[in-house]
């Protein structure tokens, strides 16, 4: 009984190194294709989408998540419900635009921990594939990092 | 003491199951507080929200009705307000059944249209962990230290006969079964399947239902004044028997019916009593009276009405239930 036991804790904390795991495998994809694929709209400091390559203060972060995880981004223009629609049929990987924590698309899509929170108590973050938790998890820790960074920087 | 068994260790375990039903509120707050904050986009863990929240109402019901229920008869209550919480059950069952309902047609309806449930990362001391693996601790303290206080309030609803803390405790010692689920969930999350989360909101769900269910067939069944079950509702108490043999054996009793009704953790008998000649004094039926009321330590009270001749509806209470 107790041997049995002992080889199921085993077997649970040899398979849960890899946990969470994404149901569509974003991750793996990325990690074969180098791809990472980007909805962006515009909204004014946070996103500029009207440049040829997209500009503001989430494309900058968007690429830097992107040489972190090795990949470059594929950039896709559209509105935000073009963009959730896309990120929930796994055409995108993840979606910004000034999105706050509060979104109303949080039901649909992914919401992202918050790299950055404004003066008036918004959080902003990055919509991703629902569901990809694995993906998800990586992004979450790079843009906590960041609010974490931005934080200090500014203290 | 008004409301309680006449049983030596009644009253001590009256003040040890209000002591547990606080405990058990300030668990539960503690478990809701916690499961709000890790819940994510999982609906497992909003069902067991939804769960947990609904499992405060017995415990409320069970302070605020022994307190209502041991108030004095008066004009406007002549039988006293020992119902009250079979009233208060009756809204609570409801309740739950409804949520129970509701949340098993969103769990399906996650599962039909393959919403995949985003569960991401966790800030926690510097660092950012699965917020599944926080799920998954949480609803383990939502499941092991429930299972021995729904043991704790079992052995105190046996002692004062209350059906109420008993389904309350039945509820808490289930309550590992549907963290369980919760937990198998959480780790089909974790091994990328996302239709484990909802699949396990749908077992949870229903898990409400049946209790919401069984609640409501007990407290309906109180209402109506069935024969009193043992507390585990699986069969008649013998205390109608109990009572009918004594009277049976009194040397002045031809033939006698009688009728015992729950009130509250009390039961109240009614006997019609048809007696061998004409010749019954009145002594000797209050005096058997109240030596009926000593065959069961739950009996309050036991009415003797000696008739000529049994009434129509009292003698069909003999007859067996159609199957």
């Amino acid at each position: 009984m107790l041997r049995c036991w002992c080889v199921s804790a085993i077997c649970l904390f040899v398979a849960a190194c890899g946990m969470p795991r994404d149901p569509e495998k974003t991750s793996e994809r990325i990690a074969s294709t180098h791809e990472l694929r980007v909805g962006v709209t515009d909204n004014g400091e946070w996103a500029d989408a009207q440049s040829t390559e997209p500009r503001g203060i989430e494309p900058d972060l968007v690429r830097q998540f992107a040489a972190q995880i090795g990949a470059h981004v594929l950039w896709t223009r559209g509105s935000e419900i073009s963009l959730v629609h896309a990120l929930k049929e796994n055409e995108l990987d993840v979606a910004i635009g000034g999105f706050d924590k509060k979104t109303a698309w949080k039901s649909v899509a992914g919401v992202s921990q918050p790299f950055a929170e404004t003066t008036d108590n918004k959080k902003h973050v990055f919509l991703a594939a629902p569901g990809e938790n694995r993906f998800i998890l990586t992004l979450d820790t790079f843009l906590t990092d960041h609010m974490r960074a931005s934080k200090a920087a500014q203290a | 003491m008004r409301g309680v068994p006449r049983k030596p260790e009644a009253e001590a375990e009256l003040r040890k199951a209000k002591r547990l039903a606080w405990v058990s509120m300030a668990y539960i707050l503690s478990t809701i507080a916690m499961l709000f904050m890790v819940m994510a986009g999982s609906q497992a863990l909003k069902t067991e929200l939804s769960g947990e929240l609904l499992s405060l109402v017995p415990p409320t019901l069970f302070l605020i009705g022994d307190r209502i229920s041991r108030r004095e008869p008066d004009t406007r209550y002549p039988f006293g307000y020992e119902r009250a919480v079979s009233a208060g059950y009756v809204g609570a069952a409801v309740a739950l059944l409804m949520v129970g309902v509701y949340l098993l047609g969103e769990g399906a309806m996650k599962l039909v249209t393959k919403e995949h449930p985003t569960i991401g990362g966790f800030p926690l001391f510097g660092h950012v962990i699965w917020t599944g693996w926080l799920g998954i601790a949480v609803l383990l303290w939502s499941g092991i230290p429930a299972h021995f206080l729904g043991r704790a309030k079992r052995a105190a609803a046996e002692t004062l006969y209350d059906k109420t803390l008993a389904a309350d405790a039945d509820i808490n010692a289930a309550d590992w079964q549907s963290a369980g689920a919760a937990i198998i969930g959480m780790i089909g999350i974790g091994f990328g399947l996302w239709w484990a989360d909802s699949a396990a909101a749908v077992l949870i769900s229903l898990e409400i239902i049946r209790s919401g269910w069984t609640e409501l067939s007990t407290a309906l069944g109180d209402i109506m004044d069935r024969r009193p079950l043992t507390l585990d509702s699986k069969e008649n108490d013998p205390v109608t028997d109990h009572v009918t043999e004594f009277l049976r054996r009194q040397p002045w009793v031809d033939d006698v019916v009688v009728r015992v009704r729950e009130r509250g953790r009390e039961f109240t008998a009614e006997a019609h009593v048809v007696p061998k000649n004409d010749e019954v004094s009145v002594e000797q039926v209050s005096r058997t009276g109240e030596l009926a009321c000593k065959v069961d330590p739950r009996l309050a009270d036991v009415t003797i009405a000696p008739v000529k001749e049994l009434p129509e509806d009292v003698a069909r209470s003999r007859q067996p239930v159609d199957a």
